[in-house]
């Protein structure tokens, strides 16, 4: 192995492990701000009145991807909830 | 009363059974009367606009008078149209199996309580945008107090609620385009782009033109209807309070239903006399508004005719 590719190895590999932890952080940061973001659209499902419900009846189809895509990488391969099943 | 037809914007409320929509019905023919074109819109769940004017109503706008309209909104049927209303945007935008799966979320919302008032709020908002420029005044008989400061206060309730929500979505979609950054592999939606966002703000923006327009003292008015009894008048100064909290122009009171003093018999002079210990205390407690009185009719007030006595009260 040349000098020039090692050191072009061991960079790209110490910038996927910092970048990567990095990534991980704000996805994390993401998913739980997604959870609140999807609880409040969806506070029916816990029982709870929400004053813009009616208002959101045009948006829920566009949430069904982005439920999809929350769900998956949340690790469920199935949609928890019944009424937004998108798989 | 007669300078409130200058308004552009009225609503007449009061406790159930007061008058109100016999009050609102003859603004709604002083006004036409003037050569104005008026929209009497009922939002009453009891609808007697019709009863009053002889006249079928409808959800949309005929003519019951020469340059007077009517509308007869009910509550229930805003609902299974506003719902029918997205189901039908979603079949137009989106595949078949995600029309037919969003559809059960959809039907699920829709049996919300509060629905059919949100409903009802935006017909009255749609009205108030679109049908403004059309006619020189808009009088709306509105249901019972409770419910009508309910919707007034509707649009504040409603809009930072979803202005919570698009707030909660920016955040997210710039957190994912900081993600995008780092991975050099854009896949984000851009804030711009977005279609939640975007339905979101415009529900918002609609809102906001509502509420700025009740809110706007030299047009919009509230008129409350209260006749001479005990519990009207407490639910009526509770209801003036509330809207002038809420920051809505109460423009007038009309103390519906005054026995006169000429009436002979033991009886009606002893109705009278108790009748004028309310008369005072409405003085007293609605001080601070243009009172109008309206005497009670030997009849009821039913057709053009006895409504026509009413009108020229309102405008005397």
């Amino acid at each position: 192995m040349r000098w020039d590719e090692l050191k072009q190895n061991v960079g790209d590999f110490l910038h996927g492990y910092f970048v990567s932890e990095y990534e991980r952080k704000l996805r994390e940061q993401f998913v739980d701000l997604n959870d609140l973001f999807m609880l409040q659209c969806f506070m029916e499902l816990v029982g709870l009145p929400n004053p813009a419900s009616i208002y959101l009846l045009d948006v829920y189809p566009y949430f069904l991807e982005e439920f999809h895509t929350w769900h998956r990488r949340m690790g469920m391969d199935r949609s928890p909830i019944g009424s937004m099943p998108c798989c | 009363m007669r300078e409130l037809l200058r308004k552009r914007i009225l609503f007449f409320g009061g406790k159930g059974g007061v008058g109100k929509t016999t009050c609102a019905s003859a603004m709604a023919l002083a006004a036409a009367r003037e050569g104005k074109r008026v929209l009497l819109v009922s939002t009453d769940p009891a609808h007697s606009t019709s009863d009053i004017f002889e006249k079928p109503f409808d959800r949309d706008e005929r003519e019951v008078y020469p340059g007077l309209m009517g509308i007869e909104l009910d509550a229930n049927l805003e609902a299974r149209r506003y719902v029918d209303k997205a189901k039908a945007e979603i079949a137009r935008m989106f595949s078949h199996a995600v029309a037919k799966e969003a559809e059960r979320q959809i039907e699920l919302a829709s049996t919300m309580p509060g629905v059919e008032e949100v409903a009802l709020f935006d017909r009255m908002s749609d009205l108030i945008i679109d049908r403004f420029d059309a006619y020189d005044l808009l009088i709306f008989d509105t249901a019972p107090t409770g419910h009508t400061l309910r919707l007034l206060r509707m649009p504040e309730l409603v809009s930072s609620w979803i202005a919570a929500l698009s707030r909660r979505r920016r955040a997210l979609l710039s957190l994912n385009q900081d993600i995008d950054r780092v991975r050099l592999a854009p896949e984000a939606i851009d804030p711009d782009e977005d279609p939640i966002l975007r339905t979101l703000d415009q529900r918002r923006e609609k809102l906001e033109q509502v509420r700025a327009r009740l809110m706007q003292h030299n047009f919009t008015g509230f008129v409350l209807v209260v006749i001479p009894e005990r519990l009207p008048i407490e639910e009526t100064a509770r209801a003036a309070e509330i809207l002038r909290d809420s920051n809505v122009n109460v423009c007038g009171v009309v103390v519906n239903r005054v026995l006169p003093d000429d009436l002979e018999g033991g009886f009606y002079q002893s109705r009278w006399k108790q009748e004028q210990v309310y008369v005072e205390e409405i003085k007293r407690r609605f001080a601070a508004y243009p009172l109008t009185w309206i005497p009670q009719f030997e009849t009821d007030v039913y057709g053009l005719d006895n409504l026509e006595r009413v009108r020229s009260g309102l405008m005397r």
